[in-house]
């Protein structure tokens, strides 16, 4: 079927011919394929057979089934799940305006040839090589309301009336969080769009100057078009880098102070392993692992097909 | 470059697009929009840079010191001991030792194993082989904590948990897919007439997979190592849930139990903190070169 597409060297092949091929490539395939069933499918598939059990994870202990209880608990009886749910869509939201932004920005910006250019490159990127755990823990030592360097700068410049306990408050705990995903995150969007920018084509562009079009005309007819693949692997990447944050919530409130930064990710994992209930955190994982299946299945068809052209 | 010339003008030269290099320096007319970039960019560069210099001087000071003057005064005494004491009390040459031991066996690991089978999905086209593809890389996108409790459990009754084996297997599963996609591209842009020419010559599948294929995704492998190594060791999740006695902990394990118990210790924790990046500074600054030219123009085509 796909050999239709072929240059002449591979004529259509019959089925047989097909079935050969399959057969050949199974010694290479299956190494990862049995890796990738074993510890990435089963563990899935078991959280979502789990889901419609109670289980408190023990060995000795036998799952009883229990049909959809779990996930009749988790949307009218779980208030922490609102909370997680809720925190994940703001985080999915203020990582599209703000990371990818100052991302683009920044790669036009660098993409001009100017004095430490490279030296500009690694400073906001270099936060992205940094395990997040230790990012949680700078930042907390940043945040640190007596000590931390957050509010020592307020005090510094006279405003001292801005200090907070940043990680203590439920009201701003989140976006303190936030903030740290920020400085480590921008350097991500940075490197795509940098790289998105090398594949203007720079003819376009000088001809568009040619003919006396200003800057902002530019930008928008030949830089935005010829960035939209970069656009689109950068937004999917965000959200589903969104959907995964973890390391960071962990590393600096644990979800709280009072659930206030709990996420989706975290409280699926909390609930199986810390409260013991493997069947309400399956539930957690399942609407996650639906969520995030809706989001990279047409992404992905759609960068296949793109490919067979 | 005479487009550079040609526009001189300043509203022409202060574009976005890399095909205008910024005016030589003698130039009489001054290009504010760049200088005034410039300096932007200097400070936006500096507020991203505060963040490592407060953990740089706080890991020199004294406690004293860091309860009584301000982050970014300077140590009145350079306590260099912070590093020694945080290597001991962290007990990094065990984590260190174990983190290396991981990434150093599941890195090359996972890279052959993907390109394997990269190579079967984009030269050995069979029925069906773009599905596999797409499922293999749908599932290492969705978030690791979906199967983060039953993969305890299945450790669990492997014996697996609590080994470097029990960790490595979830890390090559999650991070092999990710890396087939990537060579996919790469093997996929082989021509055709290169394979058959080596096939005509008697050279066997194998032959033409380590001798033709491999070398040719030398950067996008080199890349893909560097990402790869990262990764593994800044990986928390899996390693928290799997790895339980403290003497088979990672490196990002140590850092989130040193500040949590000695959250007081400032100047040690402080140190602790930079030495566990390191590892992956030096991968980075070593290889920064092709991290970006190869592992992610192949990322962003259309």
């Amino acid at each position: 079927m796909t050999a239709v597409h072929h240059p002449p060297a591979q004529q259509a092949p019959p089925r047989r011919r097909s079935d050969r091929r399959l057969l050949q490539a199974l010694p290479y395939l299956l190494p990862a394929v049995v890796l990738y069933l074993g510890f990435l499918v089963y563990p899935m598939v078991d959280a979502v057979r789990l889901s419609f059990f109670e289980w408190t994870g023990f060995r000795n202990d036998e799952p009883v089934f229990v049909g959809l209880d779990n996930y009749v608990r988790t949307f009218t009886n779980d208030p922490v799940f609102y909370r997680a749910l809720t925190n994940s869509v703001i985080w999915v939201v203020l990582s599209l305006l703000i990371p990818m932004l100052l991302g683009l920005l920044l790669a036009l910006a660098l993409n001009r040839r100017m004095v430490g250019r490279n030296l500009f490159r690694s400073v906001f990127y270099i936060p992205a090589v940094f395990a997040s755990i230790t990012v949680a823990a700078m930042w907390r030592w940043i945040y640190n309301p007596n000590v931390g360097s957050l509010n020592q700068l307020l005090e510094a410049v006279g405003l001292a009336s801005l200090q907070q306990e940043w990680l203590g408050n439920p009201q701003i705990a989140l976006y303190s969080v936030f903030v740290a995903s920020v400085w480590q995150g921008v350097g991500f969007s940075l490197v795509l769009f940098l790289a998105g920018l090398q594949q203007v084509p720079a003819e376009l562009v000088d001809a568009a100057r040619v003919d006396g079009a200003n800057r902002w005309q530019v930008f928008k007819a030949v830089t935005v078009p010829a960035l939209r693949p970069t656009t689109a692997v950068v937004t999917i990447l965000t959200i589903i880098n969104s959907l995964k944050v973890y390391d960071l919530v962990v590393g600096m409130t644990g979800g709280g102070p009072a659930q206030s930064t709990q996420v989706l990710a975290l409280w699926s994992y909390q609930q199986s392993i810390t409260n013991h209930d493997f069947g309400q955190g399956g539930a957690v994982a399942t609407v996650l692992l639906v969520v995030s299946l809706c989001l990279v299945v047409p992404y992905l068809v759609r960068t296949l097909k793109a490919e067979e052209h | 470059m005479s487009g550079a010339t040609i526009l001189a003008n300043p509203s022409a030269s202060g574009g976005q697009v890399a095909a205008v290099p910024a005016p030589p320096a003698n130039r009489p007319r001054r290009d504010y929009v760049g200088i005034g970039l410039w300096i932007s960019l200097a400070i936006s560069a500096l507020i991203w840079a505060l963040p490592f210099v407060f953990m740089f001087l706080t890991s020199v000071k004294t406690n004293a010191d860091v309860n009584t003057a301000p982050t970014w005064h300077l140590p009145s005494v350079w306590q260099w001991v912070n590093y020694a004491d945080a290597v001991e009390t962290g007990d990094l040459w065990v984590t260190g030792a174990n983190s290396l031991v991981v990434a150093i066996i599941k890195v090359p690991i996972g890279l052959l194993l993907a390109a394997a089978a990269a190579y079967a999905l984009a030269r050995l086209r069979f029925r069906f082989s773009k599905l596999v593809l797409a499922v293999l890389v749908a599932g290492s996108m969705v978030p690791i904590q979906v199967g983060l409790g039953p993969l305890f459990t299945t450790m669990l009754s492997l014996d697996l948990l609590d080994t470097k084996l029990g960790l490595m297997l979830p890390y090559l599963a999650f991070g092999v897919p990710y890396q087939i996609f990537m060579l996919y591209g790469f093997f996929r842009a082989i021509p055709d007439e290169l394979e058959e020419s080596a096939r005509l010559d008697g050279a066997s599948t194998f032959r033409i997979f380590w001798q033709i294929c491999l070398p040719l995704a030398k950067p996008a492998l080199a890349a893909l190592f560097i990402l790869d190594f990262v990764a593994t060791w800044n990986e928390y999740a899996i390693a928290a849930t799997l790895l339980q006695s403290q003497d088979n902990w990672t490196v990002p394990l140590a850092v989130l139990s040193f500040s949590g118990q000695r959250a007081t210790e400032y100047g040690p924790l402080n140190a602790f903190i930079i030495m566990s990046a390191v590892p992956v500074l030096i991968v980075y600054l070593l290889f920064q070169r092709y991290f970006v030219a190869g592992a992610f123009s192949g990322a962003v085509k259309g």
